[in-house]
This record gives structure tokens, C-alpha cells and sequence, in this order.
């Protein structure tokens, strides 16, 4: 995939002779490069994470942040260009405000997928603008239980069991496969994340941390940051389960 | 008081000019004294700290007097709302201009700025009757006295309220005598805003309460 | 005590002050109405409109003048370690004791509750404004949540700017918690902006009844019983003597470990007493 040179990749309203566009590609390919981040549906509620590199031992631990709150019921972790996802996640916010006021009632999750989609889409269609280098992994809680959503700079959202983005999401999405997601509980998750991240950040060896978010029963239905010892319990699992396969190996 | 009931239709009014119902007034008085004394080279700020509405006492302690700088304060009496919402902007005008120009707002620049400010609102007033007071630029007590639209003087004391007309002239009496000051207050507290090159102290004389 | 309309009004309805129909309607004439251009000739009127109000040289009138439909007093007063608030549960309509199950008081957040006298209406549209801006915050997620100071100095502004606008809203506002450092607050903030804060504070009639017991009685350090019980006092004498009130009262308090809003309750009364029976008995030049 590549338009360089061709004068196909110069707007994102052209397209190329076999029917793509290279824009929007290329937005694609900025949240392929982001560093993963995943999602998983329980039978209890959704639980995401992400791994974050520490690009220096200057930065101040957990600053940064991936994962934002969107409503009490909602939030997103977002991965690619991180100015991008701030601009989804501010419009994500609004949409539930004006949906609040407007109805009622909270924004459900699939209304609010629906329009984050079609936000992303409108970048895509005039030459002055550049699609979101961004995506957005979407957790709800709403009248019909927990829903995991992720939307693409493209414009396209799909409802998922589990998903993962960025630079090892087919690891991920390989590990999600084998595991049983709806018998899952978050407190498991949040664990099995943690692994998840560890296993597939492993011949890297950059220094990096998991921040990860949930909601579900145990947080009271509320999109909240998993709570510091809760994290800790499961970095501590996954740390020793790697050294614990190391000594099979 | 001023009373303004703009913006009552008239038919709201009835035909033989009965009122119908409740109507509204944007304003209140709620009450209070304040007073200031200009020395050679210092300056005394005194004020109620009674809150009333009609015959009611709302609170018996919220201050009426704004602390600028080290060497300004403002004494305000008349309409509370009005009050705080003058004292929030003067204070933020004051941190902009400690930002533009580093250093504090002079006793006599902060006297034009509350003048400019009251007229601004010449055609919807800010119910409130200031006393501006302090050290001027070379060190003397000054007192500068307004009305709720923005005409001021500086004079030597002064005193503003619904005390005022007590107060008046007991000041005029024992000012232009050499004699120790009787002030005739009734009330609950008076709290005392003293300025000298030292810099600004408080006190609270307690009254009768009654 | 908020003012209320004395007279009904032909143009809103029974009950209501307001302002008289510009042309009358066929229910008050003693012939049929007369067709005009903007009138269809049957006569019928679905809805009518004072056309005074729409043209009137002032403009359309939008901005409210009286209060429709009315809770009275609030009464809240600080004790050791929270505050408590109370009132009753009366939605008055004038003088029709319209809806009587109406929840005054609300919860910000963990540590601020908010309680209301006046224009119910309004206080839904303070309520709404008070939940976007408790979501607001809970969104920021920095670890920081408003505290009562900073809602109560929010509704000071809205309610000043409110005014300022000409368009009220007609309120008198209690707010009460607990600071993130332990420190009670308790303030009040009326329909054009007046605000204070206190150790304990009433609104409407209750200005007048309540708070002279609350000289009396009320103390920071006072336990939280005897709170409760200065505040049913205080409840039984405003209900006694405020018209429009209703033995259907909530209690809710805010502490270190929340706000929590009490079940609606009645209290005991006793009304035979023979001064009821003959008010102006030892009166001297009563009749």
C-alpha cells in the first residue's frame, strides 16, 4: 500500500485507481504504529488498558494519559496521534452532554458510537481536511448492559467481544481468541490484560507502564481508572507468570 | 432606596393602578457603616459587619471592606450582590495590573479605576457606597469618597451608609476639633482596617448586638 | 415568605395573577366574539394567547415576573463534624397545595448538597446545571472534586448574572457540606445575589421563625441529634404558622462521609390548644 509518488495520496477526497484512499490509509497506519492497547468484554462489564512507553526517566510516571472518561457510563482509550485523540474524546463528551440535556437520559452506547463514527467520517471527505490519525477503543454501560466498541480514523466502527490496536494488536487479538471472554470476570481481566501486555511487550524491552480503565458492577456501573493496588496485584501476576514460562523455556 | 421595577409591562399594573402581584426589584439594601480617617502618614478604615434585609439580620459577621494592596482598601455599604460582584472585579483588575506592570496598583490610580467602574454602569448602577483609602504616592493617609455612579473627592474623612447620617456629623464635630473620637455605633462588630508604611493591620471592636 | 398572587387571571388561569386578556374571549362577554383577520370565524380557540403579550411595545414578554409554582422555607443549621438541612416537601401552585411530594433538596456530589425555596421550575434548571457541572468534574478526573465553597460561589454567580439580566431565577438556595480538608460550609444565596454564609441560615418565613431559635439553640460543635431535633422544632413552628407548608418534611445531611437525603416524614402536632381555639383572647383591644 502506497501512494507515494503517485499524486493519488494528496487529499483524501481522491482515489486511487484500485479504490482506495491513501489518506485515510495513512491515517490508519499512525494508529497501527501506536503503541497497543486493548479491549475486553466481560459478562460483567469491559475493561481496557493500555501500554504506555517510557520514553524517558524523565517524564513523570502515569502522566500522559490513554484512557479518558466521556460520561459516567462511557469512556475511551485512544491510540495513534494522542492531539487527535484528545479532539475525539472532547467531541465524545460533548455528544453525551447534549444527549443528556437533550433526552433525559444517558447517552447509550451504540448512539454514542454512531456519532464518534461519523465525526471521524467527515474528515474524510474534503480535500482542506486531514482524517484523525487516531482510534478509539469505546466503553459503555448503559440500559443493555456493557458494550466494547473501537472506531477508526476511516470512520468504520464494529462492536467487539475484544479488540486490540496498535504496533502488537495481532498478538493480542491471538491471546483474546483462546480465552473464554464471556466467562471472564473484569477482576480476571484486568489480570489476563495485564499478562496480555507483559507477553507481548516482551522481546521489546523498552521501559513501559499499563494504565487501564473499567467499568462494570464492582465500580459501580462508572467508567473509573482500575483502582492503583488493583493494578498493581496484576502487574505483579503477569510479572511473575513471565518469569514462570522464562523457567519452562 | 432606589427602587427599579423596569421592564413590568403595564398591564402587570391593573387597571386603577392596584398591583396585582408580586413584582421584583434587583436591588436590596442591606444595610451597614462604613467610615475612613486619613492621617499625616497613615489611615484608618472602619466597617459593620451586619448583613440586613428590611428588619432582618441575614448574618452578623461578613465583611465589607476589600484589602487591595498593602497600601489600598475599599469600604462598600449598600447592596451586597452589587458589593461582591464590584470587590470580585476590582480585585482581578488588580492582579492584571500587578501582571502588566509589576508592582501594586496606587492608592490614587485604584480611586479613579472604582470611579471608572461605577460610571461604566451609569445607566444600570452598582447599588453601592464606596470610601477608597489609603497611602497616596508620597506616603500621606488618603480617603476618597463616592457615589453609586462614580463622582468622587478625596477629603480628609468620610463616611458612607445607612450610618452615615449619624456619623456625619459627629466627624465634622470632632475632626475639626482636636478631641479624642466618639464614634456612636450600634451593631455587632466593627472590624478596623489600620494603614501605615508598615503595612495594613486589623482589628474588631465588638458592639451591643442588639 | 415568597410573595404570592392574591387575584386570578382570565389569560393564565384560576389561581394565578397575571395579566387580563387584551380581547376578551367569548367566556367573558355577553355576546359572541367578533371575527377579525387573525381570528377564524368559528370562533375557536384552542389555545389563546394574550395578543398583548406578544406586541406589546415593550416586546415579547420572556422574562419572569412572579413565581408559578413554589416551595417555602429552607432551614439548615452546622454541627460537629457536618451540616443539615431541612424543608418541606410542598410544590404550592398560589395557594393550591399542588404537588406534595416534591424533593427539594439535592446532592452535588460526595460532599455538597444543595436546597431549595422559590420557583420550582427554576431550581429543575439549577439541578440540570448543578449535574452537568458535577459530571463535568467527575470527567476531568485529576483527582480534585468541587467542594460546597466553590458550587455555592457557581450559584452566586448564576444567580447575580440571572438578575442582572433582568430574568431572575426565582430562588433562595442552600448550600451545605463538608470542604475536602474536614471544614463545614454552610451558605445561602437569594433570587438577585445576596449570599452569606453562616452557622446557620433559613430562607423565606423561615428567616423569621426558625433562625431566632437557631440564636438561641444552635451551636458548630453540637451533636447531630440534637440538631435533628433543634430542626424538627424548628419545622413544627414554621408549620404552624407558614400557610403554605405541608407535615411532609426531609431532612438531609452532609458529612465527612457523604450526603445522605432522608425518607420524607411527618411530624407530631398538637392543635387544641385554647389559644388556637380563641387567638385574640388575652389580646388587649382585640375583638
Amino acid at each position: 500500500m502506497s501512494g507515494i509518488g503517485t499524486g493519488y495520496d494528496l487529499s483524501a477526497t481522491t482515489y486511487s485507481p484500485d479504490g482506495k484512499v491513501f489518506q485515510t490509509d495513512y491515517a490508519q497506519k499512525a494508529v497501527d504504529n501506536s503503541s497497543t492497547a486493548l479491549g475486553i468484554k466481560c459478562k460483567d462489564g469491559i475493561v481496557l488498558a493500555v501500554e504506555k512507553l517510557v520514553v524517558s526517566k524523565l517524564l513523570v510516571e502515569r502522566s500522559s494519559r490513554r484512557i479518558h472518561n466521556v460520561d459516567r457510563h462511557a469512556g475511551i482509550c485512544v491510540a495513534g496521534l494522542l492531539p487527535d485523540g484528545r479532539m475525539v474524546v472532547n467531541r465524545a463528551a460533548e455528544e453525551a452532554s447534549n444527549y443528556k440535556s437533550f433526552y433525559g437520559e444517558p447517552i447509550p452506547g451504540r448512539v454514542l458510537c454512531e456519532r464518534l463514527a461519523s465525526y471521524m467520517h467527515l474528515f474524510n471527505l474534503y480535500w482542506s481536511m486531514r482524517p484523525y490519525g487516531t482510534a478509539g477503543l469505546l466503553a459503555t454501560y448503559d440500559e443493555d448492559g456493557p458494550a466494547l466498541y473501537l472506531v477508526e480514523p476511516s470512520g468504520v466502527a464494529h462492536k467487539y467481544h475484544g479488540t486490540a490496536v496498535g504496533k502488537a494488536r495481532q498478538a493480542v487479538k491471538n491471546e483474546l481468541e483462546k480465552m473464554k471472554l464471556g466467562q471472564l470476570t473484569c477482576r480476571e481481566a484486568v489480570v489476563e490484560a495485564a499478562k496480555i501486555l507483559h507477553k507481548v511487550h516482551e522481546e521489546d524491552g523498552k521501559p513501559f507502564e499499563i494504565e487501564m480503565s473499567w467499568i462494570c458492577d464492582d465500580s459501580g456501573r462508572v467508567h473509573q481508572r482500575v483502582p492503583a493496588e488493583v493494578l498493581a496485584e496484576a502487574e505483579a501476576a503477569a510479572k511473575a507468570a513471565m518469569e514462570e514460562s522464562d523457567m519452562e523455556d | 432606596m432606589a427602587t427599579l421595577t423596569a421592564g413590568v409591562p403595564k398591564h402587570a399594573a391593573g387597571a386603577a393602578g392596584i398591583k396585582q402581584h408580586a413584582s421584583w426589584s434587583p436591588y436590596d439594601d442591606n444595610g451597614g457603616t462604613t467610615l475612613a480617617v486619613a492621617g499625616a502618614d497613615y489611615c484608618i478604615v472602619a466597617a459593620s459587619m451586619r448583613m440586613s434585609t428590611g428588619y432582618s439580620i441575614m448574618t452578623r459577621r461578613s465583611s465589607k471592606i476589600l484589602q487591595l494592596t498593602d497600601k489600598c482598601v475599599i469600604a462598600s455599604a449598600g447592596f451586597q450582590a452589587d458589593m461582591k460582584a464590584l470587590h470580585k472585579m476590582l480585585q482581578s483588575r488588580n492582579v492584571t495590573y500587578q501582571h502588566s506592570h509589576a508592582k501594586p496598583m496606587s492608592c490614587p490610580a485604584t480611586a479613579q479605576l472604582l470611579s471608572n467602574t461605577l460610571y461604566h454602569r451609569r445607566f444600570f448602577p452598582l447599588f453601592t457606597f464606596n470610601i477608597c483609602a489609603g497611602l497616596d504616592d508620597e506616603g500621606k493617609g488618603a480617603v476618597y469618597t463616592y457615589d453609586a455612579i462614580g463622582s468622587y473627592e478625596r477629603t480628609g474623612y468620610s463616611c458612607q451608609g445607612s450610618g452615615k447620617d449619624l456619623m456625619q456629623p459627629v466627624l465634622d464635630n470632632q475632626l475639626k476639633a482636636a478631641s479624642p473620637l466618639l464614634i456612636p455605633a450600634r451593631g455587632d462588630t466593627v472590624e478596623i482596617f489600620v494603614i501605615t508604611k508598615e503595612g495594613v493591620r486589623r482589628e474588631e471592636l465588638e458592639l451591643k448586638k442588639d | 415568605m415568597l410573595p404570592r398572587p392574591t387575584t386570578h387571571s382570565k389569560a393564565l388561569g384560576p389561581g394565578v395573577a397575571g395579566p387580563e386578556l387584551a380581547v376578551a374571549t367569548s367566556a367573558v362577554l355577553d355576546r359572541p366574539p367578533q371575527p377579525t383577520a387573525q381570528r377564524p370565524l368559528s370562533g375557536a380557540q384552542a389555545f389563546s394567547v394574550d395578543p398583548s403579550l406578544v406586541e406589546s411595545a415593550d416586546g415579547p414578554r420572556q422574562h419572569t415576573q412572579y413565581p408559578y409554582v413554589t416551595g417555602t422555607s429552607v432551614l439548615a443549621v452546622k454541627y460537629a463534624g457536618g451540616v443539615m438541612l431541612a424543608c418541606d416537601t410542598l410544590g404550592a401552585y398560589g395557594s393550591t397545595k399542588r404537588y406534595k411530594s416534591l424533593e427539594r433538596i439535592i446532592r452535588v456530589n460526595a460532599r455538597t448538597a444543595v436546597a431549595a425555596g422559590g420557583e420550582i421550575s427554576d431550581f429543575q434548571y439549577i439541578t440540570r446545571l448543578l449535574e452537568e457541572l458535577a459530571t463535568d468534574d467527575y470527567r476531568t478526573d485529576d483527582g480534585i472534586e468541587l467542594g460546597p465553597r466553590e458550587v455555592f460561589s457557581y450559584l452566586t454567580r448564576v444567580m447575580y448574572n440571572r438578575r442582572g439580566k433582568m430574568d431572575p431565577l426565582w430562588n433562595s438556595l442552600v448550600v451545605g457540606g463538608v470542604e475536602a480538608d474536614g471544614t463545614v460550609f454552610l451558605g445561602t444565596v437569594g433570587m438577585i445575589g445576596t449570599h452569606y454564609t453562616d452557622s446557620h441560615v433559613a430562607t423565606g418565613f423561615g428567616a423569621h421563625l426558625a433562625r431566632p431559635m437557631f440564636r438561641e439553640r444552635q451551636s458548630d460543635d453540637m451533636s447531630e441529634a440534637d440538631a435533628e431535633a433543634l430542626l424538627r422544632d424548628a419545622l413544627r413552628v414554621c408549620y404552624y404558622r407558614d400557610k403554605q407548608s405541608i407535615n411532609k418534611f426531609q431532612v438531609a445531611k452532609a458529612t465527612g462521609e457523604g450526603v445522605a437525603i432522608g425518607k420524607p416524614f411527618a411530624l407530631e402536632t398538637k392543635w387544641d390548644y385554647k389559644a388556637f381555639a380563641a387567638p385574640t383572647k388575652w389580646a388587649i383591644g382585640a375583638w
